[in-house]
């Protein structure tokens, strides 16, 4: 009998006027794992993260977050219960320096008295220069120190994916939610970003949800995986599961004759 | 400089503080003059009609403005609470325009009710000061309390849960950000700096009338924010002391003062569409002068 998981779905389904985005997804997401989410484009990857993350409300179905359901909570309150997630499309605060996005994804531990916020007490001084400290620290991980008084809008494609990850590792999840982090990488940087997300698994205690279209990445990476195609969950198991698996095989190369 | 004119170039710089804190998180709220107009209301009822509040035709104690603009603190506070839930789901213009319906409903009501002064007007509103310069000094202070209240801001959390929230709603709720309450405190704080420079205002005019939050007022605060830039507290600060004071100092030139005055609003935003205190200013500070200056941290804009 093991432990309930961390984050799990049931019958989870969301329709889009006569789009069935995604149908009937059951998911269990144990604690300390990393699970990949596989699938060709259109499959509803991206739909779940939005249903997890609360910003699309399911038509269907839950979401449990240690056994109780977090359906219908705004972002806000679900990013709070420890859950953390970058974009595909990638969303910075542009008109941010790097630091200071960081620190806006600290904003759960930057809380204060309002007395001495508005004051600036050396309670607050030395807060600040706790937070600027933490905020150094997640970019000097992330390999971006350096840029830390730049522009987030003036970065580099790949230094932007590294900025999204540091802010939210910043708002120190338990659940880390990816999508699609090594787009737009050259296989180097793929294989540096295996090493650093297996990293980042065992320094914060993560759990955390990968979506990647690179399927040899997710093979090595993940200790799970699914596979979403047309909304529908196909293959459910561990890499080599999922390799043999006969519906996979199907919606990635077709049928053979 | 007289301090007259130094009075109503002050008003305009805390009108224009009043219009940029709900743009910091993105939302353009043209409500201003309408709590404005309720500050100056309340304030001329309040010293012309409650004699206990010892107003005579020529004086008036200065604790009696005080209560006044707590008072209208208050109101404008709870008032903007209620009006902001349910306008602040409104986005862009369509906010622009909501609000712009809250400042007319306020006018026609004012104009329609003989008790709130009528299509007349309230006159002989008692003077806290004997001099022009008093008001100015009153004025300057309260300027200096919103400002340093505002850089406050910018400098810690909720200021930077509002800069995220104008570059991107959707992430910043993502961090964690209650963006409904924060786009609330912004808008409750916008309506109390307006409500108290209604208070002054009235004092300062010596009559009140429905005119005064009109939606032309509304159009004059945004452009003193489109002038001075958006990005920090001293752009709608600059920006209202310098639209307010132009027409007055192009006065020797006659009619055509409408002519520049128009120009400048224009040619402003196309030379500099960041506003006169804009990003790459800040930047240009920041590496003069090498300390936090401005902003904090360094959030300048792109160049």
């Amino acid at each position: 009998m093991s432990a309930s998981p961390l984050l799990e779905t049931r019958n989870l389904g969301v329709r889009f006027g006569g789009l069935q985005a995604l149908e009937a997804v059951d998911l269990q997401i144990q604690r300390g794992e990393i699970f990949g989410l596989l699938g060709p484009n259109g499959a509803g990857k991206t739909t779940l993260f939005n249903l997890i993350s609360g910003i699309t409300p399911a038509s269907s179905g839950t979401v449990l977050w240690r056994g109780a359901s977090i359906s219908g909570l705004d972002a806000n309150r679900i990013a709070r219960l420890g859950l953390a997630r970058t974009f595909q499309n990638l969303r910075l605060f542009n008109s941010l320096s790097c630091r200071d996005n960081v620190l806006v994804g600290l904003h759960r531990q930057a809380r204060l008295p309002w007395s001495d916020a508005l004051l600036g007490t050396p309670l607050a001084r030395r807060r600040q220069r706790a937070l600027e400290a933490r905020a150094q620290e997640l970019l000097e991980l992330l390999e971006i120190g350096h840029l830390a008084s730049q522009n987030a809008a003036g970065l580099s494609y790949g230094d932007r994916r590294r900025l999204e990850m540091a802010r939210a590792l910043a708002n120190s999840p338990e659940l880390l939610l990816l999508d699609e982090p090594a787009a737009g990488m050259n296989p180097g940087e793929k294989d540096a970003l295996r090493a650093l997300i297996r990293r980042l698994r065992d320094q914060f205690d993560l759990t955390i949800l990968i979506i990647e279209h690179h399927v040899p990445l997710m093979l090595g990476l993940c200790d799970r995986l699914a596979v979403l195609n047309f909304g529908r969950r196909i293959a459910l198991g561990t890499p080599e599961q999922v390799r043999q698996n006969p519906a996979v095989i199907e919606a990635y190369l077709g049928v053979s004759s | 400089m007289d301090a007259s004119l130094l009075t109503q170039m002050l008003i305009g710089a805390l009108l224009g503080l009043s219009v940029y804190l709900p743009l910091r998180c993105g939302q353009l709220s043209l409500a201003t003059p309408g709590f404005y107009a309720i500050g100056g209301t309340l304030a001329a009822l309040l010293s012309t009609r409650v004699n206990a509040l010892g107003g005579t035709e020529a004086t008036y104690p200065i604790h009696a403005v005080l209560l006044e603009m707590v008072l209208a603190a208050l109101l404008c506070g709870l008032l903007a609470t209620g009006i902001g839930a349910l306008v602040l789901r409104l986005r862009g213009v369509y906010l622009a325009i909501a609000t712009i319906a809250l400042v007319e409903i306020l006018r026609v009501t004012t104009l329609n009710q003989e008790a709130l002064g009528g299509a007349v007007g309230i006159f002989g509103i008692p003077q806290p000061f004997n001099e022009p310069g008093g008001y100015a000094l009153f004025t300057l202070v309260l300027l200096a309390a919103c400002c340093w209240l505002c850089d406050r801001l910018e400098r810690n959390r909720l200021g930077r849960a509002m800069a995220a929230i104008r570059d991107d709603a959707l992430a910043a709720a993502c961090q964690g950000i209650d963006t409904d309450r924060t786009k609330l405190v912004a808008f409750v704080l916008s309506a109390v700096v307006a409500g108290l420079v209604g208070v002054i205002s009235a004092h300062f005019l010596n009559s009140w009338n429905a005119r005064l939050g009109n939606f032309d007022a509304s159009i004059t605060t945004l452009a003193f924010v489109v002038f001075g830039g958006s990005r920090t507290w001293a752009g709608p600060v600059l920006g209202g002391l310098m639209l307010t004071a132009l027409p007055e100092l192009l006065r020797p030139i006659g009619d055509l003062r409408l002519i520049v005055f128009g120009l400048v609003i224009l040619v402003g935003p196309l030379l500099l569409p960041q506003g006169l205190i804009n990003p790459a200013l800040i930047n240009w500070i920041q590496t003069r002068l090498g300390g936090r200056w401005l902003l904090p941290s360094d959030q300048g804009g792109p160049p």
